[in-house]
């Protein structure tokens, strides 16, 4: 296998917020720092601005306020060195491309050299044997997100963003892949951000679970996952599981009741 | 024909189905009666039959091909010059997006010169030969696959763009990877319009004096009352047209993985969200115009008896002597080719809505008229315009008709279209409620329907008003087309020029104040829409 290109980063957010069209508060002024190495999940209710927290660590959304260091750069700078994959919420493949087309596609944009045996090893890993000349119309919603999520990882990227990589994936298979997948970013290395609705992947998958209010966003509560990798299956039936799943959701409602000051801007 | 908003129909079945024989059997009954009535009004000479049809094609086969010949080829080259220049405007825009607005602006500028009185003055400028043609056909086609190029160059979803941002690369991979793949079929979709237009255009350049092709022959054979050969040229041309069409869609689909379902019309949206600019753009536009005209006539130091200024334009309309006189003879030019086409252009727009509306409360015979109204749309409805003014004459009947007839097909199947985009959740929602067919129309499918019925409005203005200038020109002996043939033939240049220049700018008036009664019914209706 090749090198790891990029080194897993740390990300510092201080004071990061977002309001879009001076309206919309999507989140509120944030301080974080995403440790490097570690799988960090966010939860929190849908439309409180999760997507908007990713987008902006990922470049693609200019932060309305504060500021955030990747690795000690700019954002701008991760991506001139393609140094970060995002799978998004909405798979967005290229409909002419077929399923290796995409991935190869990745590697092009990030100027690396396309490694055929990379990626079919990639496309078995996400349980797409078979389909590797497929286009994306022919391939189902959840297949459609495996395939974004082996583009994602094509580049070993030392900094990876997730936004609900398994939404449309029926539960056996979702099972299966968060069995496989994390030991791809684990063995990496990988600083990995996951944003998911399920508190049961989240703790799962992760070393930390934030907890995000309704929008706009503000972290409620912070969970180290202390539980030993590789997490075997089953582990979800553990009591030290239970115990986790039950402060997240603890955290999730106590955000539903949440008495905020009104916004000055809504 | 040069409807803009356009739909893909789907594949067409392999193999003979019922429905094909049925089709063939409903062809050849129409022809049977088709004949069997040129018989009885044979005496009227108006209609010949489909059999004395093919015999004047036969007899005079030699002429006709040769003709036909001159056309294609002046056809063909005047469809690659326009779609080059088409795509090197697109490429302009887009590598420069803030020249967009005043590209688009000179383009549709452009676009809404009447061709009948452009041929004449191309005439002189070029002199002898196919120059003016070959012009006219690249003018005919270039808007057209113009404004859905730039509609598919943007087409793309916005993740899409986030992808290879993602990944640190800028707009020329955006291009590369995304643009390019994503706005082919709606380059091909352009490109298959442009066929028969630009045939359409090549015979209106050759109706204007030139020496040889199918356009000399039609004025020949309508000088000559030759009822036979008019009507065996307009169904060669209108042959070929639906050919050229048919047989373009054919490589666009081996081009293509599938047609996607897209309407292509021109959105409504960039003139949308701020007027203001919209204003400051129009007088860009008119600036750029006038100094470009100013330009060319200095850089080509162009003989000044037949090629005038825009200072002589503005002489012969407000300071020469005559001035008045001119100004009268244009006025009442004006308002004869108005009462022509302002009942022809809304009776096509109603009647096209309308039949849209009735087919979906049947909505049986809408799956059978959507490919059929598309068939049609391709037919140049202009090489046809001798056999409407044989069939209904001379006067306001057959002009008006023919306008009409150019509105419908597009705006038919535009509304059509729309009216099936209604969103299937919303309707289920409505069935839910037990509501009945007509509150469905009301209340989900009209509103669904403005945005398509809208851009085909505007593209209707400048088609409808290049279908009655041909008319006049040819025909009606009355209206501002009749006033540009008179004035070339008797080489009054100031008088032609004139004309053309108000024919272009009432034309792109009216595209502009159609798009503002778009934006304030979009902004009650469809406000999604203005995004
Ligand atoms: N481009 C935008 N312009 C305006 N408002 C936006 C934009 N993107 C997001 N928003 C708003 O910001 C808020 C947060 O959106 P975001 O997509 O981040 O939510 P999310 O937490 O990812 O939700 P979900 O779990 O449903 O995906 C929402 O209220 C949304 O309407
Ligand atoms: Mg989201």
């Amino acid at each position: 296998m090749a090198p790891d290109v990029t080194p897993p980063p740390e990300i510092i957010c201080s004071g990061l917020a977002k309001t879009f069209d001076g309206r919309t508060e999507a989140v509120r002024p944030t301080d974080v720092t995403f440790h490097a190495g570690q799988t960090t999940a966010l939860v929190g209710p849908s439309g409180c601005g999760k997507s908007t927290l990713l987008r902006m660590v990922a470049g693609l959304e200019a932060p309305s306020a504060g500021q955030l260091l990747i690795g000690g750069m700019p954002p701008a700078e991760t991506l001139q060195n393609a140094a970060l994959s995002i799978a998004f919420q909405d798979p967005s493949l290229l409909p002419w491309r077929t399923v290796r087309g995409n991935i190869a596609l990745a590697l092009s944009l990030a100027r690396r050299p396309v490694d055929d045996a990379e990626i079919d090893q990639l496309i078995s890993l996400v349980g797409l044997d078979g389909f590797a000349e497929a286009r994306p119309a022919e391939l189902s919603g959840g297949m459609r997100q495996r395939a974004a999520m082996a583009r994602a990882l094509v580049t070993r990227p030392g900094l990876l963003l997730l936004d609900e990589p398994f939404g449309a994936v029926d539960e056996l298979t979702r099972h299966q892949l968060a069995q496989d997948l994390p030991r791809i970013w684990e063995a990496r290395g990988t600083t990995t951000l996951l944003v998911t609705h399920s508190v049961t992947e989240a703790v799962l998958l992760s070393d930390r679970v934030i907890v995000l209010s309704p929008r706009p966003a503000e972290i409620i509560a912070d969970i180290a996952i202390p539980l030993d990798r590789p997490r075997e299956s089953g582990i979800e039936r553990s009591p030290d599981f239970g115990d986790l799943t039950d402060a997240v959701y603890a955290a999730l409602s106590r955000g539903m009741t949440l008495d905020r000051p009104p916004l000055a801007a809504q | 024909m040069t409807g803009l908003s356009l739909v893909h129909a789907g594949r067409p079945a392999r193999g003979m189905t019922a429905r094909g024989y049925g089709a063939w059997l409903g062809v050849l009954g129409l022809l049977l009666v088709w004949e069997a009535l040129a018989h009885v009004v044979s005496g009227a000479f108006v209609l010949a039959a489909p059999t004395e049809i093919l015999a004047y094609l036969v007899e005079d086969r030699g002429l006709v091909t040769r003709a036909l010949g001159v056309t294609l080829g002046n056809a063909a080259l005047g469809y690659v010059f326009g779609n080059l220049a088409a795509i090197a405007l697109a490429a302009l825009a887009l590598l420069w997006p803030r020249s967009e607005r005043i590209v688009t602006g000179l383009a549709l500028l452009v676009y809404c010169l009447p061709l009948v009185a452009t041929g004449p003055i191309l005439r002189v400028l070029f002199g002898p030969g196919a120059g003016p043609q070959i012009t006219l056909a690249a003018l005919a086609v270039y808007y057209t696959t113009l404004i859905p190029l730039l509609v598919g160059l943007r087409a793309a979803p916005a993740g899409w763009f986030d992808l290879v941002r993602s990944y640190g690369r800028g707009r020329w991979s955006e291009l590369v990877h995304v643009r390019l793949m994503a706005s082919l079929p709606y380059l091909f979709a352009g490109l298959q319009i442009a066929a028969p237009a630009a045939f359409l255009g090549a015979m209106v350049g050759e109706f204007t004096g030139a020496e040889r092709g199918l356009g000399v022959l039609t004025v020949r054979a309508i000088r000559a009352l030759d009822v036979d050969m008019t009507w065996g040229v307009a169904t060669v041309a209108t042959a070929v047209a639906i050919l050229a069409y048919v047989g373009l869609g054919m490589i666009a689909r081996r081009f293509l993985r599938d047609a996607p379902p897209v309407i292509l019309a021109a959105p409504a949206s960039d003139t949308v969200r701020d007027s203001g600019s919209g204003w400051k753009a129009a007088i860009g536009v008119t600036v750029i115009a006038l100094a470009g005209w100013a330009l060319a006539f200095w850089v080509f130091d162009l003989n000044p008896f037949f090629a005038k200024g825009p200072m002589d334009v503005l002489d012969a309309l407000l300071l020469a002597e005559d001035a008045g006189a001119t100004r009268g003879t244009l006025a009442v030019a004006l308002s004869e080719t108005a009462v022509y086409l302002l009942p022809g252009y809304f009776a096509g727009l109603a009647a096209g809505a309308g039949l849209a509306m009735l087919l979906v409360l049947v909505p049986v015979i809408a799956g059978t008229a959507m490919p059929l109204a598309i068939a049609l749309r391709s037919v140049p409805i202009v090489t046809t315009a001798p056999l409407v003014v044989l069939l209904l004459g001379r006067g306001a009947t057959g002009t008006i008709v023919l306008v009409a007839v150019m509105v419908f097909f597009p705006t038919f199947v535009a509304c059509l279209h729309g009216l099936r985009q209604a969103p299937g959740q919303v309707l289920d929602v409505f069935d839910s409620f037990a509501a009945g067919p007509v509150s469905r129309l009301v209340r989900v499918r009209i509103p669904a329907m403005l945005p398509a019925f809208f851009a085909a409005a505007r593209m209707a203005v400048p088609a409808s008003v290049l279908a009655v200038t041909v008319v006049e020109w040819l025909a009606t002996g009355a209206g501002i087309g009749s006033l540009m043939a008179m004035s070339a033939s008797l080489s009054d240049f100031d008088m032609l020029w004139s004309s053309v220049v108000l024919v272009a700018a009432i034309s792109a008036l009216g595209y502009a104040l159609v798009g503002s009664v778009e934006r304030r019914i979009l902004r009650v209706y469809a406000p999604e829409q203005l995004t």
